[in-house]
């Protein structure tokens, strides 16, 4: 399974709530704390039912953990859940994303290693735009076309400084 | 068959018990919601007035609003800061048509007429735009401060003393409407709005 399937299932919220270094960390968390519970909820399922139930039961357990978690945010973070606006609910589509992507062997390990992959880019993106916004005056980073592009030049720097996989001379051997 | 009834069970079981996990979880978080509400509110709407400048809790005893309606804009709350018991500043909430909504201002207007400064409570201008309107940085509303209703309360470009946020023309003389408009208001309503009881 390609690692870029999975940031593809997270790109929304990535691009749209990582203005700020603050709003990165707290949309960073938040798919963390969903997508986590949202898995360990469905653990206990995933023997028993068939699979058109397993499907609503995961719909109706995300329903109600993306409503506990805009309410929390409400409650404890409101400017931040204001800044946020709707996409903390739009983690849903990560989480359903990661579910189905999932392997049966060693789900977990996975798991965590994307989460935490997923937030380190929003706070790597965070912490860029509002530093290329803040610092440089360049207006374009801290909006959401601009996000794209940043995580875009993220993306190739990565690819290019990769250790390993994937080096030009290896193309086309497959 | 079987195996259906017990799917059926058990997804109806996981249904009942989301609701009712979010049902509890939005009574219990229900009253801090509340405040937090009540608290952003008080900072977006009482931020204009200077730290110290009053001392009692003008938020909670709102003015009477006579002949609300203005021409471009609409005073939606007026409240009066005292500080040992004399006004100090009239905040008036105001809200005004911008590019693509409503666009709604806290003003404190001191007791001489004066602009106190004014400050974004709600907008949906276009990013980058028109939204600058409430970015600390760029500090367009900055440049009411301190003016009154005997100024040119245009854009520098209608012959007024103002300038304007770039590429937001429209959002621009809205809200310069606006600030002049309450300005009016508070010079039309000033004894009542000063001296009037506050009405519940």
């Amino acid at each position: 399974m390609n690692s870029f399937y999975w940031l593809t299932a997270s790109l929304v919220p990535v691009l749209g709530a990582t203005r700020t270094l603050r709003e990165g960390a707290a949309i960073g968390v938040c798919a963390i704390v969903i997508s986590s519970l949202h898995q360990l909820l469905l653990a206990p399922l995933r023997q028993r039912l068939a699979t058109w139930a397993y499907v609503l039961a995961s719909l109706l357990l995300l329903a109600a953990l993306a409503s506990c978690l805009q309410l929390a945010l409400r409650a404890w973070l409101l400017p931040q859940a204001i800044a946020l606006g709707h996409y903390p609910a739009l983690l849903c589509l990560q989480c359903l994303a990661f579910d189905h992507l999932l392997p049966g062997q060693g789900r977990w390990r996975l798991l965590a290693r994307h989460l935490g992959a997923v937030l380190a880019i929003c706070l790597l993106l965070g912490a860029l735009r509002q530093g290329l916004a803040d610092l440089t005056g360049l207006h374009l980073a801290s909006l959401a076309p601009g996000a794209l592009l940043l995580l875009g030049l993220l993306l190739a720097l990565y690819n290019r400084l990769r250790p390993g996989l994937a080096h030009s001379r290896r193309q086309g051997k497959r | 068959m079987n195996r259906l009834a017990r799917d059926a069970g058990l997804l109806l079981l996981t249904g009942a018990l989301a609701v009712s996990a979010t049902l509890a979880w939005r009574q219990w978080t229900g009253t801090a919601i509340a405040s937090a509400e009540k608290q952003l509110q008080s900072r977006q709407r009482l931020a204009v007035l200077p730290e110290g400048s009053y001392d009692n809790q003008p938020l909670d005893t709102p003015l009477s609003r006579p002949a609300a309606q203005r021409p471009n804009s609409r005073i939606l709350a007026a409240y009066r800061a005292t500080r040992a018991g004399e006004p100090t500043a009239i905040i008036l909430i105001t809200q005004a048509q911008g590019y693509a909504g409503p666009i709604v201002l806290s003003i404190a207007i001191a007791t001489d007429g004066r602009l106190i400064g004014s400050q974004v409570v709600e907008q949906q201008e276009s990013p980058g735009l028109g939204a600058r309107l409430a970015d600390p940085h760029v500090d367009w509303l900055g440049q009411f401060a301190n003016r009154q209703l005997g100024d040119r309360w245009a854009l520098k470009r209608d012959q007024g003393d103002f300038d304007q946020l770039a590429g937001a023309t429209v959002t621009s003389r809205a809200v310069i409407t606006a600030l002049q408009e309450a300005l009016s208001y508070f010079d039309e309503q000033r004894s009542i709005l000063l001296e009037g009881t506050a009405h519940e």
